[in-house]
């Protein structure tokens, strides 16, 4: 597909034109946290950032999401859809591990078998613009065990790539190219080219963190008893930070809030490390400590995923590893696991 | 600081050896630089990776709270004469002796279930506070040489000094070293500032109630709900929070910022004569909530309406734990 070449400078304008057309989610800063938000009038977005605080997810995933709505009538019940629209969006700058998670939870909100409409109404509406990690941004960045890279077009449909006096901009998708007239009429040229393989390469070697993520894959598959899943849960505290920061994590609770006659219906986010994560209504649970919870997020991400999709569930942004408190690393998790015999 | 290190591990093996503690709360390296982390010891070999230091963070009493519950519930189907007594030792300076007081003087567990360790505290390193000193940097590799912080960065190499980047919480700390303890490894540290310690409520106590409303509003706004300040702290320790509660639902499990807001207030009035500033909540949350600003308010409340602080006496009963006539009470019709 097309490439084409923009001055650096223009990134930031670019990125204001499209916000008169389109919502536009990017990096901005408030106060030392970098997060995703939805561009303001007028409101400067944030690239020269390493990554955000917490992943992307939420624009496809939100955090609480209404399903449906009811009303209880004399009548009876009187149920009503919720309207799904989701507004034509940009998600401008996002790093190639967070828009590998789009490819990656696609496979499970838009599979064969389930189609969820929510997520999928969001993400057809959506142009994803990643921005490669020409220097790696973390020391904990381990993207290149888990089928990234740092420059790279996973789950994106368009590339943005700095190369020195000029970012490359690649059109990887159909839906990417149709923003194309926002990025100027300079096509790139045979050298831009060889100097971004180039780029992309050194960064590559760049990162330094690795884990064996696929060798632990057949240790998994018969260590579901093993003693060491006694080991690891010992300083959790429990809290959900690691799955809440995750791009990957995606598990989900469904209530009915109620007020009067009117109820909503609300998905939302759950995480395996809390007590009351899969807890049955009879008050039993199957995963009665954080043993099981821990097992749970491990086997989850490096091997049910595999199982069912052919993916590992995990795209080394090196969040949880930075936001645990405890300092739970999932690195020296699969490292230890590696070393079962 | 002097280095403790080699004593606290000797002290260690000595109680697991003697059979005086059968789990050793304590800190470990931990895998990122500059960091500490909680540990468990159980052998005598295992003792040599504990460390002391001003990057040790957490409060641990909420390990030992959690050890003995988990050892307690284990043994519900022993016969009672068959029950076995665990004693967890816990490495514990000022602040978590107050967190371990406050768990005796609430009835979780006997004083001899659990063997304090006590160390002296300079006051911790303070993540937020260090990020700020270092540019935001990413720190690529660092040690601690004395009461000096020696950093590589991204953006170069530089040294800081502890005391430039402590905890809001320790810089103010009245009870740095272990009020109570069954060995005292180390020397006493130096008393901090503690003449100052209300000097920020003060202020925010004089703005008017828009404005405070104005700050709660923003500060909870960034509350992701993960809940690891409740995690972390020692003091919440109901086997189900009323956050959980399901029958009657006091809070959504959503984003509603109400439902948010009245977590955090819920939370926070918990914590009447049961915070010690041990920092661990802020330490812990991932996106930079101000919960200090209200736990030291309730702190400061505390003090001079009831004349005590949590945690800093055993004989001295909690103020909610105690009645007297001459308690005040007039606040309560007259906010």
């Amino acid at each position: 597909m097309e490439k084409r070449l923009i001055k650096k400078n223009t990134l930031t304008g670019i990125a204001g034109k499209m916000a008169d057309e389109f919502k536009v989610w990017a990096p901005v800063k408030q106060e030392e946290n970098v997060i995703f938000s939805p561009l303001e009038k007028n409101e400067q977005p944030f690239f020269a950032y390493l990554n955000s605080k917490n992943a992307p997810k939420q624009i496809f995933f939100p955090h609480t999401e209404t399903l449906m709505k009811y009303t209880s009538t004399p009548k009876g019940m009187v149920f009503a859809a919720e309207e799904n629209k989701a507004d034509k969006t940009v998600l401008f700058g996002v790093r190639p591990c967070d828009a590998h998670s789009f490819a990656l939870l696609d496979m499970l909100f838009d599979q064969e078998k389930y189609k969820d409409q929510y997520y999928i109404n969001k993400r057809n509406n959506t142009t994803v613009i990643t921005l490669a990690c020409v220097e790696p941004p973390y020391a904990t960045c381990f993207c290149t065990s888990v089928d990234g890279e740092p420059v790279d077009d996973k789950g994106a449909d368009i590339l943005i790539t700095d190369i020195g006096d000029n970012y490359l901009v690649e059109f990887v998708t159909p839906k990417g190219e149709k923003l194309a007239n926002y990025f100027g009429e300079t096509k790139a040229d045979a050298a831009a080219e060889t100097k971004k393989k180039e780029i992309a390469e050194k960064a590559k070697q760049a990162i330094k963190s690795k884990i064996p993520a696929h060798e632990i894959k057949p240790i998994l598959d018969v260590n579901f008893e093993n003693p060491i899943w006694a080991t690891i849960h010992g300083k959790c505290l429990a809290c959900g930070t690691c799955t809440w920061m995750c791009p990957t994590c995606h598990c989900f609770d469904i209530s009915d809030e109620v007020k009067g006659n009117d109820g909503v219906r609300i998905r939302s986010w759950d995480s395996c490390m809390f007590p009351l994560f899969t807890k049955e209504t009879s008050g039993h649970n199957p995963r009665t400590s954080q043993k099981e919870r821990w097992r749970q997020r491990v086997m989850h991400k490096f091997k049910y995923y595999v199982d069912n999709f052919n993916a590992i569930a995990c795209v080394g942004c090196g969040r949880c590893v930075m936001s645990c408190p405890v300092n739970l690393d999932i690195r020296k998790v699969v490292e230890d696991i590696a070393k079962i015999k | 600081m002097e280095n403790i290190e080699s004593k606290l591990r000797e002290e260690a093996k000595r109680l697991l050896l003697e059979k005086r503690a059968d789990i050793i709360v304590g800190y470990e390296k931990g895998t990122l630089p500059l960091t500490a982390t909680p540990c468990f010891v159980s052998t005598e070999a295992e003792a040599d990776k504990l460390v002391y230091n001003e990057l040790c963070t957490q409060n641990l009493a909420k390990y030992v709270h959690d050890l003995i519950t988990a050892h307690k519930n284990s043994q519900k189907r022993v016969k009672p004469e068959d029950r076995k007594k665990k004693v967890i030792g816990v490495v514990a300076r000022g602040c978590t002796t107050r967190s371990l007081i406050i768990h005796l003087q609430e009835r979780q567990y006997e004083r001899d279930e659990v063997y304090i360790i006590g160390v002296p505290c300079e006051g911790y390193v303070d993540k937020k506070n260090l990020a700020k000193a270092l540019d935001s940097a990413e720190i690529i590799d660092g040690n601690l040489d004395g009461l000096q912080l020696k950093i590589k960065t991204a953006a170069g190499d530089k040294t800081i000094a502890v005391s430039d980047v402590i905890a809001p919480n320790c810089a103010v700390c009245r009870f740095n070293n272990p009020i109570i303890s069954d060995i005292m490894v180390g020397t006493p540290a130096p008393v901090k500032n503690p003449a100052t310690e209300y000097d920020k409520i003060s202020e925010f106590e004089k703005k008017d109630i828009a404005e405070r409303w104005d700050y709660f509003t923003k500060e909870m706004e960034k509350c992701i709900r993960c809940n690891a300040c409740r995690q972390a702290c020692p003091s919440c320790y109901c086997p189900t929070c009323f956050a959980e509660q399901s029958q009657p639902q006091w809070v959504g499990i959503g984003e509603d910022k109400s439902d948010t807001q009245v977590f955090q207030c819920m939370r926070l009035f918990h914590m009447v004569g049961r915070c010690v500033d041990c920092g661990s909540c802020i330490s812990v949350c991932p996106m930079g909530v101000d919960l200090r600003n209200y736990l030291k308010k309730i702190d400061k409340d505390c003090w001079e309406l009831f004349g005590t602080r949590a945690g800093s006496s055993m004989e001295e009963m909690p103020p909610l734990g105690k009645f007297s006539e001459q308690d005040k009470e007039d606040f309560i019709y007259n906010p």
